[in-house]
């Protein structure tokens, strides 16, 4: 976009923030990761062959949710999926107000790397790019990106990684010597150490991945699955996890933001968001995570707000249609100001098979 | 074979003229007056950044007939991929020619990104790989791995990289990769593989570019010296049973006249700083900057002193950041130099020039419509035996296997 983007003061994320997920394995028969859809028949005149490309997709999706007023875009790391860092700065470059939330796995570039190809993002984008870290990978899709790296230490070379990113960034003259990457008389100079680093996006419920959102995370994304009542005898999971994670940062003397992946269905009743539910089960899609009228799944986004959760990384499919819906019929709900109220009993939690 | 002319974009802002060596595009300089992307408006900045003007020249370069445009990589740029990411969908035919070290990426990473970004622009993604230039710049970038070790470790990034780009399982096992079951998501295998332009003037870039390169890119060097570097790259090419081409990084100041280009180059002479003129500085283990250097008479006193043969001009570096070679002379002059490199058997050129977005206009719109080209280029073999594209093995033939 040749319009401006937005210069000084930095962006600071407004709370709650919510956030979209970019479909990177295309949108189910949008883009060339599922089957193809079926096609007009001949007689139809058709002229989309070679004007369009895999990418006009996920455009339209980052045109839709800089428009409907979500305040970012993840595109996760996947291995089986379009590059991450890719779609972020084409979603940075054509829209104003998101963030872009790139995934990033510490094994694919030197820290020093990832850290040079951000500050340029930076630059570009005022300011508006995130890292989404993914440290634990499936063993085998972990060896196919050629990381033998294996149990706690992946944490360790995540902390490595995050700690040289940040120390090129601010210092001058850096210098780490660590176990997994070095770096010798480094560190970015004006302008390229301009722009604040990337807000770091953690995840994972190990004492090992506690432990490093504790010592690097801005925000600490947990699963829906995490946030279920019911599923341990010991209380809340996601209370109990927020209250660990908070101790021990503040044991590292840092605050961090707490966030939760929600797939939602949202509907005007809930009758109409339970027949769509039972649509989509029927025809053998995932289930739907938060299902309910704008209204219930308002008022549990409100509880999630209240147990201390800011930032809500939200999946709906089809994407462009969801994007468009939740910007008009729940963000509104949610707008900043409005008073967090006590979580609904009435809506319909489904667990979300990870 | 048609010949491919780029024209470089600045990744580190860039100059109003070779007057004054001030980047005051792009936020190199900042306060100074007239500074652009961003520029001061109202006492904030605009919200125009370096990008936008990257933009400009990559939209300029497409519109004046160039292909696309080189990207550099050193610790004080930005980064190609961001920028070649970024301009990707505002673009419509222009090659981005990513400069980039083999070591910073992990290959299947680097695959992975490549064709992302193959599928966001329609397949224009060239790869200029570079193994670096070593020195203390080599350890900022937090790589310990010595000259000769580093063509080493890109042979090994790049039969990595070409063998999960058609989607794989791929295992490999080498000195620096290790990879198991490895390939590219099914829709993103099987995209154009970008063109690879190899640099370094070492005998251990000769001897990696003999297997990778398509083609090999060197700075401008007065013509005996490339003639030779040509030939040495042709023996250890052909011994692979290759045919490599060749491409030339050159700076172009081109005016309607010789007279008006040497007093282009007289006023920002004005400004170099004598020390200078004393002789070159080392830097790093780069072969190429010793060897740039070495074609020229230290100390010198006068500008044309460093015009080693007609039109060849070696003090670009004194007026801009890069090379120290290029081209000065009118336009007619500078088309009939380029033309002789084809003769020599160059098969791309890479050129610049300062201001990068009106001199991609002038350059295209005057100089380029003057070459003449192939029918300059000797008929039937050539001396030393070879055809000119004959024995070439498609880059699909030499996909590494371990």
């Amino acid at each position: 976009m040749t319009a401006p983007v937005p210069a000084s003061p930095d962006p600071v994320p407004p709370v709650p923030e919510f956030i979209v997920t970019l479909p990177t394995r295309g949108d189910g028969a949008r883009g060339d990761f599922g089957p193809p859809p079926p096609a007009p028949p001949a007689f139809v005149t058709d002229l989309r062959p070679g004007a369009y490309g895999p990418f006009d997709h996920l455009a339209e999706i980052g045109r839709a949710a800089e428009i409907a007023g979500f305040d970012g875009a993840l595109a996760p790391f996947d291995a089986g999926g379009e590059e991450s860092v890719v779609v972020t700065a084409g979603l940075l470059r054509a829209s104003r107000w998101l963030r872009g939330a790139a995934g990033l796995h510490p094994g694919v570039a030197t820290p020093v790397y990832a850290a040079k190809v951000s500050a340029s993002l930076q630059r570009f984008s005022g300011g508006r790019l995130d890292w989404r870290l993914s440290v634990d990978l499936d063993p085998s899709v972990a060896r196919a990106q050629g990381d033998f790296v294996e149990g706690p230490d992946r944490y360790a070379r995540a902390d490595e990684f995050l700690t040289i990113a940040k120390g090129v960034w601010h210092e001058d003259s850096y210098t780490y010597e660590g176990r997994f990457f070095q770096v010798l008389a480094g560190g970015f100079q004006a302008p390229l150490s301009d722009r604040p680093f990337p807000r770091v996006h953690l995840s994972g419920t190990s004492p090992e991945a506690l432990d490093l959102s504790a010592r690097h995370a801005d925000v600490h994304v947990f699963d829906f699955a995490a946030a279920q009542p019911g599923v341990s005898r010991q209380g809340d999971v996601l209370d109990a996890l927020i209250a660990d994670l908070r101790a021990r940062a503040a044991g590292h003397g840092r605050a961090l933001a707490f966030g939760l992946t929600l797939p939602v269905l949202a509907r005007e009743d809930e009758e109409e968001a339970r027949a769509e539910a039972a649509r989509r089960t029927a025809a053998g899609a995932p289930p739907s995570g938060l299902t309910g009228s704008y209204d219930q799944v308002a008022d549990a986004i409100r509880g999630f707000a209240a147990r201390g959760v800011t930032t809500f990384v939200l999946e709906a499919a089809p994407y462009v249609e969801e994007t468009y819906r939740l910007g008009e019929h729940l963000l509104p709900l949610l707008a900043t100001g409005t008073a967090p109220a006590a979580a609904s009993d009435t809506v319909k939690e489904h667990e979300h098979a990870d | 074979m048609p010949i491919d002319i780029y024209w470089r974009i600045g990744t580190h802002g860039d100059q109003p003229s070779l007057r004054r060596r001030v980047a005051s595009r792009g936020d190199w300089a900042p306060g100074e007056p007239g500074a652009i992307a961003p520029r001061v408006r109202g006492g904030r900045d605009d919200g125009y950044t370096h990008l936008d003007h990257m933009a400009d020249v990559a939209r300029a370069s497409e519109l004046s007939g160039f292909v696309g445009g080189l990207l550099p990589s050193f610790p004080f740029t930005d980064d190609p991929w961001a920028a070649a990411a970024s301009l990707a969908r505002e673009t419509t035919t222009y090659r981005f020619m990513i400069a980039y070290q083999p070591g910073f990426l992990h290959p299947v990473q680097a695959a992975r990104m490549s064709a992302s970004l193959q599928r966001a622009t329609g397949g224009r993604v060239v790869y200029n790989v570079i193994s670096g230039g070593g020195g203390p710049a080599q350890l900022w970038w937090g790589d310990k791995v010595d000259h000769d070790d580093r063509y080493a470790r890109t042979s090994e990034f790049l039969d990595v990289l070409k063998g999960v780009w058609d989607g794989g399982p791929f295992d490999y096992e080498g000195r620096f990769y290790r990879v198991e079951g490895a390939g590219l998501p099914g829709p993103l295998a099987g995209q154009p593989f970008p063109e690879i332009y190899f640099s370094g003037s070492s005998p251990a870039a000769i001897r990696a570019a003999g297997r990778h390169a398509d083609y090999y890119l060197s700075w401008l060097e007065p013509t005996a010296a490339l003639s030779a570097k040509f030939a040495q790259v042709r023996e250890h090419t052909e011994a692979l049973g290759r045919s490599p081409r060749f491409a030339v990084r050159i700076d172009v100041l081109a005016r309607e006249t010789e007279e008006e280009a040497w007093d282009e180059i007289r006023r920002g002479w004005r400004h170099v700083d004598p020390a200078q003129l004393r002789g070159p500085e080392a830097s790093g283990d780069s072969v190429g900057w010793l060897r740039s250097a070495s074609f020229v008479e230290w100390p010198v006193t006068d500008l044309r002193a460093l015009e080693v043969e007609p039109n060849f001009w070696g003090g670009f570096h004194l007026l801009r950041g890069g090379p120290a070679f290029g081209l000065v002379g009118s336009y007619a002059q500078v088309a009939a130099r380029l033309d002789e490199l084809i003769g020599l058997g160059v098969d791309a050129f890479i050129l610049a020039g300062v201001p990068h977005l009106e001199e991609a206009h002038r350059v295209g719109e005057r100089v380029l419509p003057l070459l003449r080209g192939h029918d300059l280029r000797d008929h039937g073999p050539r001396a030393d035996g070879t055809g000119a594209d004959q024995g070439r093995t498609p880059i699909s033939a030499t996909r590494g296997t371990p």
